[in-house]
Order: structure tokens, then sequence, then C-alpha cells
């Protein structure tokens, strides 16, 4: 090739004298016809353009060459930037693949002559993860798999009219490296992208000047995922949405690549995010009896939810120890599922059991389903059956900051013993400043004996949104992993639909802002500083919540991964060394009442 | 056991023949004495029960009497709590709660075990029951926890599994 060029620049320069317009009418022309003919005979310059698939007229010879030229240019700094290490860097390529590499590469070239041929393009960074330059081109749209360093490679040759084929070659490519060793896309994405700049001049792109070039193995997608989801939510941050879109697409593509718990965090989270970019938000007000039933798989697959039920339990069955009417309010009942072992171990109660009441706190459920009635109805029936005197009551309210204390119908003290049982409910009211408060006041108000509080345990609630990102992921891939990780193996929609519950979560916690977002979740020390501000003092679960926890988790056949660890005299459950919900309990501090 | 019974047809058989002095000693057929049967039924474990239960029809029943499903769940537990027995026996018997509860609670938490666990073993059995029973209450009257279709209650499921160990 860059024989014949030189005899093309040769043959340029010795016609230049005519023009581009070669006519065999000047003697000039005529020795220029006689090279063409003489290339042309001997196989050479001509065959070679028509072997490359061109069918170069030779009046249009100059302007080929000077095109060629141009051509020649864009792949001498390609090689510089972005190919060199391509084909010299073993670590990424496999050099037996880097010719069929360089063979697709010759092959692009053979689309005609465009006017896309501007010296402007040549300074395109092929290695370039800015989405803008490949939109600024002439009447194209480009996608942005703008971390598809691999796209830019072809340079201008990639910009043939044809809109499709740029991205049918990329992705042709992107799959043809990623099978020889996927440390092909390492030199894109692991770097930290300095914000590129929005520029005027067409075509024209900011050149990274610093790429810095991590060498990563090719098992390490895992490492490159998540160093993207960061990058994207630190765009996000930044307000850069347009690269923060651009890396979430590609987080789609690595997360494609992985398997099991770490590919379902990262479609979850990069669905998320994209929420977040474009502004779609999920609708919080879904119809509860969907997210009960998705509730529901979540607590037969995993158990962080019996841990939270039995370790409350054993709480207020300590609290109620010599009573004889029990009232517990719960503020979320959804389907009760708490209550059955409560009012079985107060049925057992040595001394008889006491007569237990029950005030259940739910949503309003769309149409005349009375959802809260229909579980005391069932309560109903089982405290019929283990012989337990019952009295249930259901209140509808949007929010917990609805409710009054004497809605509820607390009666005094001597005649019924209080508790108070909020289960992953607390953390919403933090979305509203002053709910909390109320609430607080609220519970005040019924002078419960014990309230018990479980909540996860997690900063999801800070207010630089990088932040709780970081918090976010880490936590739900621990969720994830225990979800995958233990040795039950639920039916696959059973898994499926406990995901889904931890999806939406994911999905509040990323996407949404202000009011909406209610996952707020914060850990067990702030918590307890909100308590004790608020006038509570802790009450320590015993061993007995200890050793039953344990025992709960033994069972699960997972219960390796499991740990139950008692902090200051609460208990958390969490998986391998990262505790994730944590059960505490609390009594009000001023006991003159001797409560 | 089983063989005893076989021993006791065949001596019947072989005797049954022999002169009047034999007819006074009583033959003894364990079936006649059902008492006896079910204190022995009563010692066995969980698998010899249930072998025991297809030796013949009688032995059936008596292998399906709660009492002996009792006794099996609270073995290792001093004195048996005296009001538990009217609750179990609402939530469905005893052979329901060994088989359903005690059972996998025990082989499973068998490696960890430690002897003062036994007494919490049965009421986290006991719990786990209750729970699985009201799951059951609720699987016809009430749509908005269940899936259509859905039929077993599944808060047990989890029992049920193959452990990995």
């Amino acid at each position: 090739m860059k024989r014949n060029h030189r005899e093309i620049s040769g043959t340029t320069d010795y016609s230049c004298g005519s023009g581009s317009r070669a006519d065999s009418s000047s003697i000039g022309n005529c020795i220029k016809e006689k090279l063409w003919e003489e290339d042309h005979d001997a196989g050479g310059m001509d065959e070679l353009l028509a072997v490359l698939g061109y069918k170069v007229r030779s009046s249009d010879m100059a302007d080929v060459a000077q095109k060629l030229e141009m051509l020649e240019m864009v792949m001498g700094i390609a090689q510089e930037d972005g190919i060199s290490h391509l084909s010299s860097d073993t670590v990424h390529y496999n050099p037996s693949d880097l010719s069929g590499w360089v063979q697709s590469m010759l092959t692009e070239l053979n689309g005609p002559p465009t006017p896309n041929l501007d010296p402007v393009l040549v300074n395109s960074d092929p290695t370039s993860s800015n989405p803008q330059h490949q939109k600024q081109n002439q009447s194209r749209v480009f996608n942005d798999d703008s971390e598809y360093d691999l796209r830019a490679i072809p340079g201008v040759a990639a910009y043939p009219p044809s809109n499709s084929e740029p991205d049918s070659e990329s992705t042709r490519k992107r799959v043809k490296t990623s099978m020889s060793s996927s440390g092909s896309d390492g030199y894109g994405s692991d770097s930290f992208f300095p914000s590129p700049q929005e520029n005027g001049i067409p075509g024209a792109v900011t050149e990274f000047s610093t790429r810095p070039v991590v060498l990563i193995d090719s098992q390490e997608t895992g490492v490159r995922l998540v160093h993207t989801l960061m990058a994207s939510a630190e765009a996000v941050q930044q307000d850069n949405l347009k690269l923060a879109d651009a890396l979430v697409k590609h987080i789609g593509l690595l997360a494609a690549s992985q398997t099991g718990a770490m590919r379902k965090v990262a479609t979850y989270f990069a669905e998320a995010l994209a929420r977040r970019i474009y502004r779609i938000f999920p609708q919080d007000s879904l119809d509860p009896s969907y997210t009960d039933i998705l509730l529901m798989h979540f607590y037969e697959t995993c158990p962080y939810l019996k841990f939270a039920h039995f370790t409350a339990n054993q709480a207020i069955l300590e609290a109620f120890a010599t009573a004889n009417r029990v009232h517990v309010i719960d503020f979320g009942l959804k389907q009760g599922m708490q209550w059955p072992a409560l009012m079985q171990a107060l049925a057992l109660r040595p001394g008889g059991p006491p007569a237990f009441r029950l005030t259940g706190i739910g949503p309003p459920h769309p149409g005349n389903t009375d959802a809260l009635q229909q579980v005391g109805w069932k309560l109903a029936q089982l405290a019929e059956t283990i012989g337990i005197e019952f009295e249930f009551r259901g209140f509808v309210v949007n929010s917990l900051a609805d409710m009054e204390a004497e809605m509820l119908e607390i009666r005094p003290l001597e005649v019924e013993v209080v508790a108070v049982n909020s289960v992953f409910e607390l953390h919403r009211l933090l979305a509203r400043p002053g709910w909390l408060d109320k609430v607080v006041s609220s519970i005040k108000a019924m002078k419960p004996k014990i309230l018990t509080v479980v909540e996860q345990e997690a900063n999801h609630n800070g207010p630089i949104f990088l932040d709780r990102f970081t918090e976010a992921l880490h936590f739900y891939s621990s969720l994830f992993d225990s979800l995958e990780g233990s040795g039950v193996t639920p039916s696959s929609q059973d898994l499926a639909m406990s995901e889904l519950y931890l999806g939406r979560q994911i999905c509040n916690v990323v996407a949404c802002e202000g009011m909406d977002r209610v996952e707020r979740h914060e850990p067990l020390t702030q918590w307890r500083t909100r308590m004790e501000t608020a006038g509570f003092s802790p009450v320590h679960l015993g061993s007995n919540a200890y050793k039953q926890a344990n025992m709960l988790l033994a069972l699960f056949a997972g219960g390796d991964g499991y740990r139950v660890e008692e902090n200051n005299g609460c208990l958390t459950l969490g998986w391998h060394t990262r505790p994730l919900i944590a059960t505490s309990a609390w009594r009000l501090g001023t006991t003159e009442s001797g409560l | 056991m089983v063989q005893n019974h076989h021993r006791g047809c065949h001596r019947q058989d072989h005797h049954g023949t022999v002169g009047e002095n034999k007819e006074k000693r009583p033959k003894f057929f364990i079936n006649d004495h059902v008492d006896i049967l079910i204190e022995i039924l009563k010692r066995l474990d969980c698998r010899s029960l249930c072998v025991a239960a297809s030796v013949c029809r009688l032995w059936c029943t008596i292998a399906r009497y709660d009492s002996l499903w009792e006794n099996l769940c609270f073995r290792h537990v001093s004195p048996p709590p005296s009001s538990v027995r009217s609750v179990v026996l609402a939530l469905g018997g005893y052979k329901r709660l060994y088989m359903g509860c005690v059972r996998p609670v025990r082989s499973r938490l068998g490696r960890i075990r430690k002897a003062s666990w036994a007494r919490d073993e049965v009421q986290l059995s006991l719990s786990l029951f209750c729970v699985d029973y009201y799951e059951r209450l609720g699987g016809g009257g009430n749509s908005n926890g269940r899936l259509v279709g859905e039929s077993s209650p599944s808060s047990l499921r989890f029992l049920c599994k193959p452990v990995n160990v």
C-alpha cells in the first residue's frame, strides 16, 4: 500500500500541473496514463484499488490519492493512539486474532471515498469514550456506545453513509475481541474520565491526553462492571447526563458477561440509574397487594424477615411476661406473618395466655378489598384454634404520620400492656421533615412498655447521591449474594420475586428524590441516637433471642454465610461480614410510672 | 419387633396341635395386647415407627396415634409443657409437627447442636408450626398474599429443601 501510495503521490506530483482533471490531452497526462497503464498492466495500483473494491476512474486518481494520503495519516495517528497497543501489546490481544482484526479493518476501508474524509476527522481519538464526537458527525446520530473504543478505531472508514453498518461493525468487533480476550475493552472504561467538553467544530474531538491504560485480567469484568457503575453514578452526580447515559448502556453489556448475583445487581442498578437520567420515576404507589406478594416471596426465600419477626417477638414476649391483657400495635401489618408465632408463644406461656389485642396499621388498598380485616380474620381463627382471647382492629392510613394515638383507643396501663412494633417502617418517615417526630410523639402517647424497631443496617440517606449509590451498591450486592449463596435453592419464581422486591427498593434509593424516596435507610447508630434523643432507652435483647436467632439461621442451609451478631444489646443479621438488618428494642426513658 | 410377631405366629402354628397343657399357657400374640404394643411403639424412633406402620393394619393404625408422635417430639425434653397438647392438636397434631418441623429442625441443627438446645428446638419448631398453620388457613380466602395457582403454603418450604451439608 505504501509503495503504491508513493507511486500515487508521485503521479500526482507529476500531473499536478494538469490539475485533477486529468485529460489524456497533455503530455504529462500521457505519461501518467502510461504509468497508469503500466501499473495496471503490472497489476499494481489500479489493481490494488480494484482489489480493495475501489472502482476509480483515472480522472479521479489525484483525488483518490489525496484521500488515501489522509487515510494513511489517520491510520498513522490511530496507530499512535489506539491501535498501536493493540498490535504491540499482547496483553490485550491475542496476536493470532490481530490478523483477523486487521483484515476486518481493511475490508472496512472498502467504502468508496466519501467527502467524510476531512482533515478534521483525522484528529478523532480512536480510543475516545466521548460520545459527543460521534454525535457530531454529519447528519448522523450515533448511538453512543461510547465506551466502545473499538468503534472509533475504524475511525474514518466507519462513517460511510449507511447508518447501520458501523453499529454492526462495531458489534462484530466487540464480539470478536471479547471472545479473544475480554481485556480488549479494558483500556476504555476503567479509568475515570475527565469530563468531556462540547466542541463547536463538527467532528472535532477532545483528545484525552491522559488515558491511563490499566492492564486488567480478563476475569476482572466484575471489577470493571463496578467501576463503570461508579463512573456512571459519578457522572450523574456531576450532572453529566450524556456520559452517564453512555456508561449505563455499557453496563448492560458488561453485566451480560457476568453471572449470578453480580449480574442481577448490576442490571437493577443500571435500570435505576437510567430512570434517574431520563426522569422516568417508578410509581411508588403501586398496588399494595402486589408488593405484599413480593414480600411473601421474600419472606419465604431468605431469613431476614423471619429473623426480624422472631427477635422482635422475643423482646415483646419478655416485656409481656406478667401481663394479663396485652396490646400490640403493628405499624406495618401486611400479611401479619409475625403474629402467629407470638400468639403461640403466649398460648404456651406458663401461667396461661393473656388476652391478646392487635391493632394493625396499613396502607390503603385499591378497590373494596379490606386487606387488613382479612388478615385480622385469619389471625382470629388462629387465636380461636389455640385458645387465646383475641381482638383485632385495623387502621388504614396513607402514612404513619396521619395516625393519632387517640384513634387507637389505648386502654389505661393497669388494664393493658402495650407494645409497638415497626418492621422496616420507620425509615419511610424520614422522607418528610417532621414526620418522624410526629410519629415518635404518637408512640410516646401510647405509653408502650416496649418498642421494637427493625431496620436495614445501611446508610442510604446521605445528602450526596454518589455516597448513597456506593452504599446501596454494597448493601444490595451482599443481599443478592446471600440470596444466591445460601444452599437452599428456592424455585426460580420465588427467587425472582424476592429479587424484584429488592429491585424496587434499589430503584427507589437510586432513582427517586424528595418525598418519593422513601427507602431512606439509616444505620443502627443513627437510629440509636434518634431514639435516645427522643427519650427512649434501650432494652437489651436477651440471650434467648440470640439463641433463637442462631437456631433459626442454622435451619437455612446457607447458614454458614449468615451471621447473627450482638451489637450493644441489639441483634444484627448479616451475610458474612456485612450486617444487613438490625433489631433493637426500646422503652420510654422516663420511668417514674414504673414502665 | 417384626420377628417377634412372626415367631408368635409360628409358635401358634406349631403349638396349636400340641397337648392341652399348652392351652393353659397364654399364647402371647402381641396384637391382642394393644396397650403393650403402644408402649413399645412409643419408644421407637421415627424411622422404625414408619417401618412398623407398614407391618399390618393394626400397627398402621396405632402408628398414627398422635401420642406416639408426641413422645417423639418431646423425647429429649424433660417434662413436656402441659398446655402444649391442646395447642398442637389444634394446629394439626403431633405427627404433622414432627414430620414438618421437629425432624427437619433436629436434623439440620444436628451438627451444631448443644444439649441445652433441645427445649429451644421444640419451641422453635412450635413457632414454625404455628406459622405454617396460619399460612394454611389463608390458602383459600386470602387472595392477596398468594399468587393465583399457588396451592401450598410455603413458609416451611425452607425446611423441606435438601441441605447441602
